[in-house]
């Protein structure tokens, strides 16, 4: 380590480079010294996958912990509480928040929910249960969809606005983010549908139950875990989408509720227009918004894992 | 408990089943008396499961199965035009090789699921569940915790729950899919037992693969074989004591003595 220092390595590069080599030379030596031949095996595997799951938490920590430094700056209750208008980039970190761009991500992600779930699960529905030959087309482009870059489905939107002459709005933002979330809600719920055993169908169909009735009343409910996780990748998918947004929403410094009219701006797109600045309290914005987005994230993921719980707990509870 | 004794008969007459271009059963001829229990014996491959399948039309959600022949229950044809499929389940009841009782449903709700699901008003509840869980034999053990969910059961006791599930629509003719080859002896014997109490009230048609299961459990016994390339059918179809003791065809011996299969 010394010797490195010496050499002129900063100390995360000797790390890399003698650290770990010598780490691994030792405990194969060790390992060949206990179990022979294999242990050297052995020690190498449980070295590297030592440091490997290391480095990898550091990198997620390290995201985390600029993110909750930088952004705790700015973070205040009239941060979360206020809007941005007659905030300029100079305006002291007193003035303005991000009031606005949490109830216009809130607003933008549900609209795109509201459609993109039932459709996506109707679609898993339809994958699973039909044996419409159709199914593996639709399947296919379900799973070349779900590639889509966000960017394109941002322009696609966008191409409609402009021959339209719609105008922008919150609702066409909600647009741009339809075609990412569902292949994503649509692919997760049909891995969970497909996951209830067949037995269960079976069970349901042989007490005289109707196809619909053994879906809604037995398979549904077995699938519900998997739904759940459905809905939250798919919120995972779009909350912190901003290349479409920038495309097909116009910005807005104050609340603006109403998604048919007027312009709108989500976190994401908060955080893009501050983050391109030189000023310090700008930055200092951009990341208090992105540490509001996180804690807005964790907020939505615990609510639906909540809401999940208490609906299996009152299914048990009855007498 | 009022239980009317049946007197239903279930007749299989010339079934032969495909799937898709490849024939799995040819001309079957049952016949299962009310208050009877008949095994179906023979080795795996054979067309036995199938062909209680084709007793209340569970053959039909598997794609590309097609049938020929009749099914009567009580004299009425379960394949003619305008009887469906859902009226037959209910009529005859069906309980899985593997116990599968509905893991998001209490042990209660699911002795009501069957009717629930097949739509139909639900009377005297808690008459029902007792009474279904009674005659499964498994209402003692469970008779304090209806309430907590069926998956907590052990694998004996799921499978009881399972026959009480089918129980509660009150069938006149009940399938049994290997019940017991997923368990352990002493639940073994337990639905032995539950089976013989229930053929005093409806027929009763049990695929086995335990020799000595069939012999315990049932009064007649039909012996499928399908030989190479050719599909399964009846070999040998008699009383269970002339089918184990006296058989006519040298096949029926070598199996049920164990020489093949």
């Amino acid at each position: 380590m010394l010797l490195a220092l010496l050499a002129g390595l900063d100390l995360t590069m000797s790390f890399i480079t003698l650290f770990v080599p010598l780490q691994l030379i030792v405990s194969s030596f060790v390992g060949y010294r206990a179990f022979g031949r294999r242990g050297i095996g052995d020690a190498i595997l449980v070295v590297l996958t030592i440091f490997f799951s290391t480095f990898v938490l550091i990198l997620l920590l390290s995201v985390l912990y600029s993110v909750i430094t930088e952004g705790a700056k700015a973070i205040s209750f009239q941060f979360i509480g206020q809007n941005n208008v007659y905030v300029s980039p100079t305006t002291s970190l007193d003035y303005g928040g991000v009031g606005h761009a949490i109830l216009g991500t809130l607003i933008v992600v549900l609209l795109t929910t509201l459609a993109a779930v039932p459709l996506g699960v109707a679609m898993a529905i339809y994958l699973t249960q039909s044996q419409s030959k159709t199914r593996n087309l639709v399947r296919t482009f379900t799973q070349a969809l779900s590639g889509l870059p966000s960017v394109v489905s941002g322009l696609f939107i966008l191409s409609i606005i402009e021959a339209t002459q719609m105008g922008r709005s919150g609702i066409t933002g909600s647009l741009a983010l339809f075609p990412l979330m569902l292949p994503t809600v649509a692919r997760v719920a049909e891995e969970a549908l497909r996951l209830v055993p067949v037995d269960l169908r079976y069970a349901a169909l042989a007490l005289g139950a109707p196809n619909y009735r053994a879906f809604f009343q037995v398979i549904l409910p077995a699938a519900k875990s998997g739904l759940l996780t459905a809905l939250l990748l798919g919120l995972a998918r779009v909350v912190g989408e901003t290349a479409p947004l920038i495309l097909t929403m116009n910005p807005s410094s104050g609340t603006n509720l109403n998604p048919f009219d007027g312009g709108m701006t989500t976190l994401p797109t908060y955080i893009y227009n501050y983050l391109a600045s030189s000023y310090q309290t700008s930055q200092a914005r951009a990341w208090g918004a992105a540490l509001v987005l996180l804690m807005v994230v964790g907020i939505l993921f615990a609510l639906a894992r909540i809401l999940g719980k208490s609906k299996s707990k009152k299914s048990k509870a009855t007498k | 408990m009022n239980l009317v004794k049946t007197t239903s008969t279930l007749s299989a007459e010339n079934i032969s089943v495909w799937f898709g271009e490849r024939q799995v059963l040819e001309n079957v001829n049952l016949v299962f008396p009310a208050n009877k229990v008949t095994a179906l014996i023979g080795p795996s491959g054979c067309g036995k499961s199938t062909f209680l399948r084709t007793l209340n039309r569970m053959h039909e959600l598997i794609p590309g199965a097609g049938l020929a022949g009749s099914v009567y229950l009580n004299g009425e044809d379960i394949y003619a035009d305008g009887m469906d499929a859902v009226s037959v389940r209910i009529k005859v009841g069906m309980v899985f090789q593997k116990p599968n009782p509905f893991p998001t449903m209490s042990i209660r709700d699911n002795i009501l699921s069957g009717l629930k699901l097949s739509g139909r008003k639900i009377e005297n509840a808690e008459e029902l569940v007792e009474t279904s869980l009674r005659r499964a034999s498994i209402w003692n053990e469970v008779k304090d915790r209806l309430g907590d969910q069926a998956i907590s059961l052990s694998g004996g006791q799921q499978q009881r729950l399972c026959i009480a599930r089918s129980l509660a629509m009150n069938p006149e003719v009940l399938l049994m899919d290997e019940p017991c080859s997923a368990l352990d002896p002493g639940s073994t014997r337990r639905i032995e037992e539950t089976i013989s109490e229930l053929s005093e009230t409806m027929a009763i048609v049990i695929v086995t693969h335990n020799m000595q299961q069939a012999q315990r459990v049932s009064d007649q016994t039909a012996f499928f074989l399908a030989d190479e390339n050719t599909p399964g059918g009846v070999v040998e179809f008699g009383s269970t004591e002339q089918i184990f003791n006296g058989p006519i065809d040298p096949r029926t011996n070598d199996y049920v003595n164990g020489h093949f299969g």
